[in-house]
């Protein structure tokens, strides 16, 4: 099974190696989406990939020493605006976007990891991403 | 054989046979073109794409006292008025002439917020005559306050419009949009075999069949008419165009749309629908064009040229399956290499059936007759403007000065004093280029105590080419913040240098 979460590292802990301790503990395999590392804390978007028990005892280790985070609803479709046009869908790097058989143009919330790179070239401004960090 | 009359007649009786283009394909597959021009009355095309071509003329009416508007800004757009004296045309591409907000909210987002029926901030400045004694007039205005909003388009509805795609190492922006690295990506644009000129084609007399000036059309969700061809109309290549014009007030927002293509410009999407009377199988047979029969080159836009180089050719049946595989053939080596590239449409395909539909409900409901045309388009032309411009071969002073990269710091610095430069190209022994050094590095390398040429020259060097233009060079200098550039040759040699002084030089020629 696979889990997506929001990480953030505790500022005692942002010099240790957390995620690689998670993956030797428990061999789960982590894919980091995204990462940045500021003075007070660090921050990061991970996808852990494993059995039940390899994902409970991962995120067990990740608690100690910071805090998980469910990825809430971070993309939105402003209907009044989008033209489906599909120019954004290239531009997910995590096949976020689709546009289905009558090109309607669908987000799918649950893989949206916040990047923006589709607001950024949507000639309508009709893609709102909340700031996550 | 059928007349426009006769179909005006049926419609008014509604007992019109309607379908869209999409629809009509399959009744000249299933039951031939003969027997779908007995049964099928009109085929409404539709396509929905971003026209930089396209604005509004506006009259304003006069105040009092009355003004001759010499300078028009709406919502900080201005609009060109060198008209009489309240008359003036928006054009889509206009930037703000707020220089933070640029084109993030331009004359397309201004037409956009009049069909809203948006207030918009008016401000005016003309010379004074006994006349027109005002200078300045300042208000909210709103399109009920105008006496006139026309909708008059000098290019619109191309036929088909080439893919795009990118060879560079760079990502660039373009007016079809972002294109990635190394052909990572090809965005398209145009509606196929809904597109309006593309149902209407002749491939024997490249001409159209039923289109002319004074069809009424479908235009930003209200009514319109083809003036004539549009601007750059090229019947022959089966890339026509269309002008068109329209009462902007009778338009809605959901078939026209301002918007900004990224670290390009702002446009205006519009969505144009032409009725096809279907008087004979020729007609009939023309509107059962499918994606798949129309060609789609693939253009470089990482060539900055006004020919640029077709890639690969393409249809827009594959192009609209989201992933196609060509062949390019690298420029380096020569070697044909076969590539898997995403593919995104920067016009909307759904936007165009919506048209199409939206078209085809008015004529069912008897709303919307047929016109006829008055004349044919005309034959148009797409001719190259001719500026002379100048090439970096016009400008390079050669031999380039060079090193290589064993020489010492200090006898690097002594070549860039006596030979009166800033930048030391440093070449293997093949003379071909690996890195620049500039009399900054220099500094610092003094300055941070660095002995190797090596540790401090810049190995990824932008260069150029004999063949590039100046003004081409000199955007890259602007862009990567740099003074000098390299010019190689296919193999990698270096020939020459570039430098911000040369071209700085021209700028102070005198005219002959």
């Amino acid at each position: 099974m696979k889990k997506r979460m929001y990480y953030w590292v505790d500022e005692k802990y942002i010099d240790k190696p957390i995620i690689s301790e998670a993956i030797l503990k428990t061999k789960i395999m982590i894919n980091i989406l995204m990462a940045k590392i500021m003075p007070q804390e660090s921050f990061l978007i991970i996808e852990l990939n494993g059995n039940k028990n390899q994902i409970n005892e991962a995120m067990d280790i990740l608690n100690r020493y910071g805090e998980i985070e469910d990825i809430p609803k971070i993309i939105e479709r402003k209907d009044d605006k989008c033209i489906d046009c599909g120019a954004c869908v290239i531009h997910c790097p995590v096949k976020a976007i689709s546009q289905d058989r009558k090109y309607n143009v669908i987000f799918d919330d649950k893989e949206c990891i916040g990047c923006k790179n589709c607001v950024k070239i949507c000639p309508v401004k009709a893609i709102d991403v909340f700031d996550i960090y | 054989m059928k007349t426009i009359k006769d179909i005006n007649e049926k419609i008014k009786n509604g007992d019109a046979v309607v379908l869209t283009a999409e629809e009509m394909i399959n009744v000249v597959e299933d039951i031939g073109p003969k027997n779908g021009a007995k049964e099928v009355d009109v085929v409404t095309t539709g396509t929905f794409g971003a026209m930089c071509s396209s604005g509004v003329f506006l009259n304003f009416g006069h105040a009092d006292p009355p003004i001759k508007m010499m300078k028009t800004y709406l919502n900080g757009v201005e609009a060109y008025s060198g008209l009489a004296a309240v008359d003036a045309y928006l054009g889509a591409a206009q930037p703000n002439s707020d220089v933070d907000i640029d084109i993030d909210y331009g004359g397309g987002h201004v037409i956009e917020d009049l069909v809203a029926g948006k207030e918009i901030q008016l401000v005016a400045e003309g010379y004074t005559t006994d006349c027109y004694p005002r200078k300045r007039a300042s208000t909210t205005i709103t399109i009920e306050d105008l006496n006139q909003a026309i909708l008059l388009n000098p290019r619109n509805c191309y036929q088909t419009y080439g893919a795009a795609t990118n060879s560079r190492e760079e990502k660039i922006y373009t007016y079809m949009g972002a294109l990635l690295p190394e052909y990572s990506n090809i965005n398209y644009s145009g509606a196929g075999q809904l597109n309006p000129l593309q149902n209407d084609y002749n491939i024997k007399n490249k001409s159209y069949n039923t289109i002319g000036i004074g069809t009424k059309i479908f235009l930003g969700g209200g009514i319109g008419y083809i003036i004539g061809e549009g601007t750059q109309h090229d019947p022959e290549g089966a890339f026509g165009t269309l002008m068109v014009k329209g009462d902007l007030k009778t338009m809605n927002r959901n078939f026209l749309r301002g918007a900004t293509i990224p670290k390009y410009g702002s446009t205006l999407f519009i969505g144009i629908g032409v009725p096809i009377p279907i008087l004979n199988e020729d007609i009939a047979r023309a509107c059962g064009i499918r994606d798949e029969e129309i060609m789609v080159p693939i253009v470089d836009y990482g060539v900055p040229r006004r020919d640029r180089p077709i890639v690969s050719k393409t249809n827009y049946k594959d192009l609209r399956t989201g992933e196609i595989t060509i062949e390019i053939r690298e420029d380096e080596t020569g070697k044909v290499i076969e590539k898997t590239i995403k593919t995104a449409s920067v016009s909307s395909y759904k936007k165009s059936i919506e048209v199409a539909e939206e078209l085809k409900r008015w004529i069912l409901k008897g709303e919307f007759t047929l016109s006829e045309p008055v004349d044919n388009l005309g034959r148009g032309s797409n001719k190259p403007m001719k500026p002379i411009a100048k090439l970096v071969r016009d400008i390079i002073s050669r031999p380039p000065i060079v090193a290589t990269s064993d020489i010492s710091i200090t006898e690097a610095s002594k070549i860039l004093i006596e030979k009166n430069i800033n930048h030391l190209p440093i070449v293997d022994n093949n003379h071909k280029l690996v890195g620049i050094l500039t009399s900054w590095d220099i500094a610092r390398a003094v300055a941070q105590n660095i002995n190797s040429i090596f540790d401090i020259m810049t190995r990824q060097v932008i260069s150029t080419t004999l063949d590039e233009p100046i003004d081409v060079v000199a955007r890259k200098m602007s862009k990567y913040n740099i003074s000098g550039v390299p010019v190689i040759d296919k193999n990698g040699k270096i020939i020459g240098m570039v430098t911000a002084e040369d071209l700085s030089k021209l700028l102070g020629y005198k005219k002959h």
